[in-house]
């Protein structure tokens, strides 16, 4: 697929270099953490550290063809989506873009999805000031690429410009899941992956000034798999007073419907005090059904020269119902079946995927040039019933824990 | 006492003579109108890429150059770090690249001169002959 984009760009425009301008810049961000937990949290994050949570080194080509024709390709080296243990080089963006006039844009390739406020640029750590962007929010997009097309129509006021992006496109994405006593096939704990085919379109309104940012969405994903998606964990009686939670039994659809809507804003007030603040919400009618969720954050920051510090919370939490669910299936553990259908209900309660936690942070970042930050930030985490963000240790489980984390990055482009 | 009439004049008729040429004045290629403050705003933060159906081509004197300050804080009303800001996240969301830089205003004037749509920025004093002033501050 990534050559054959390569290919269509390539084809789409046998122009000499000489008739195109060609840009090529470059960004990266070298980042540690440390928690002070020995299980892993964002999946790398535990007291022993880890480079592998915030890393990864990317290049950008733009091409001009003219003031109507431009392309761009994005590639980037990063820890896989699709394995905790490799890296991998993807290929961000691939699209060629066209505006025939000044307020219409149509981009055709592979895309970013303009979801969060930061979504499009969150690779680029010399963009944005946090040392991370809230996981409690930004993991909650189904997928936040694709290949397809989008439309933008601006329209110019004074001081704001409003854009309404629409798009439709497909990806192909991982879902990673843990489990604590079992992993996919395997009787031990790990994580898997499993790969969707998604379909995904949204509109997109976003108010920019240059002090101010509002962005509304609504979105709409669908996902497949070949041989169908189980759609729940049904209970299965084996014996009087006696069944599994059965995730085999379960119902198998053809795909799924995913919603998801967002909201954000950023905006200076009186004293240079900048609030940013977004909320978004999603609903998977899956057996991961936990992935149904809503997550919100609201963060303070003021700029002191080259200091930018700030202070975030951050929560998000899946459905009573999904929450509800894995409570049953979690503590439907018998001492007279078999550790290996013991195990099964961990794993099954782990598939539902179920979160609930905040976070409270405080960081800031040092602007060393206008396109380098260093950043430093110490977190607090706390689970509540469960967070599928934690790696839970096996025999236990990932309620009522406490993480702090410490975070110090540096970013840059060039 | 005439000498040093003459000297007083040369020396501050100088001065204003060269507090004059520093002024910023924007140029572009030949087939570009007259523009305003607001049109200058949109090309040169990408919002905008034609001026009155004619395309806009905005170029820069490179982060650093006093030129290039001054046409930020007069002109965009922003710092060098906001500007830049503004477009470091602009490219990443896929909307575009930030205008060509120049090292020089000789090499400035040689493409804005040659290239159709270009626009650039000079101190008054550095204006040649024939050239097309668009925008004077």
């Amino acid at each position: 697929m990534k050559a054959k984009l390569l290919l269509a760009l390539a084809v789409t425009f046998p122009l000499s270099a000489s008739a195109v301008d060609m840009t090529w810049s470059g960004f990266g961000t070298l980042g540690f953490a440390q928690s002070n937990q020995p299980y892993p949290y964002l999946r790398f994050i535990d007291d022993g550290g880890t480079f592998k949570s915030d890393s990864l080194l990317g290049a950008q080509l733009d091409l001009k063809f003219d003031q109507h024709w431009g392309a761009a390709i994005q590639a980037k080296l990063a820890p896989s989506d699709s394995s905790d243990t490799e890296w991998n080089a993807f290929l961000s963006w691939a699209f060629v873009s066209w505006r025939p006039v000044d307020d219409i844009l149509v981009r055709v390739g592979k895309l970013r999805v303009p979801l969060m406020l930061n979504t499009e640029n969150s690779d680029v750590g010399a963009t944005y000031d946090f040392a991370r962007l809230p996981v409690e929010v930004y993991s909650m997009a189904p997928t936040t690429d694709f290949v397809g097309f989008s439309v933008s129509k601006s329209w110019l006021g004074a001081d704001m410009e409003w854009t309404l992006d629409g798009y439709y496109g497909e990806a192909k994405n991982y879902t990673r899941y843990y489990g604590r006593e079992a992993r996919d096939g395997v009787s031990a704990p790990g994580s898997w992956f499993e790969k969707l085919d998604i379909k995904s379109g949204g509109l997109v309104l976003t108010a920019r000034s240059l002090d101010n940012m509002f962005r509304a969405g609504i979105h709409e994903a669908y996902a497949s798999q070949p041989g169908g998606t189980i759609a729940d964990i049904p209970y299965v009686s084996i014996a009087p007073g006696l069944g599994i939670y059965d995730l085999a039994s379960g119902r198998s659809v053809e795909h799924l419907r995913i919603p998801f809507q967002n909201v954000g804003t950023s905006i200076l007030l009186p004293g240079d005090v900048r609030l940013t603040s977004e909320y978004a919400r999603v609903k998977v009618n899956s057996a991961s059904s936990g992935l149904s969720r809503w997550g919100a954050y609201f963060a303070i920051s003021r700029q002191f020269g080259v200091w930018n510090p700030y202070v975030y919370y951050a929560k998000t939490k899946s459905t009573d119902a999904s929450l509800s669910l894995y409570q049953s299936v979690n503590g439907n553990v018998n001492p007279m079946l078999p550790t290996a259908v013991n195990n099964y209900q961990k794993t099954s309660a782990d598939i539902i995927s179920p979160y609930d936690q905040w976070t409270a942070a405080v960081g800031t970042s040092y602007r060393v040039t206008p396109r380098s930050l260093i950043k430093s930030e110490w977190s607090q985490t706390h689970t509540g019933e469960v967070s599928s963000f934690v790696d839970a240790p096996s025999g236990g489980d990932s309620a009522n824990k406490r993480i702090n984390v410490f975070s110090l990055s540096y970013s840059f482009s060039f | 006492m005439k000498r040093n009439i003459i000297f007083l004049l040369l020396l501050f008729g100088g001065a204003s003579t060269f507090a004059a040429d520093d002024r910023l004045v924007v140029i572009a290629h030949a087939a570009l109108s007259k523009t305003d403050l607001s049109t200058l705003q949109r090309v040169y933060t990408g919002r905008i890429v034609s001026i009155n159906e004619q395309a806009a081509v905005p170029v820069h004197l490179l982060p650093g150059d006093p030129l290039r300050q001054q046409f930020l804080e007069v002109i965009l009303g922003q710092s060098e770090e906001q500007y830049t800001g503004y477009w470091l996240v602009r490219k990443y969301v896929g909307k575009g690249a930030p205008p060509v830089e120049f090292a020089t205003t000789d090499a400035l004037i040689k493409y804005v001169t040659s290239t159709p749509g270009a626009i650039g920025y000079l101190p008054a004093s550095k204006v040649p002959m024939g050239a097309n002033i668009i925008f004077k501050p």
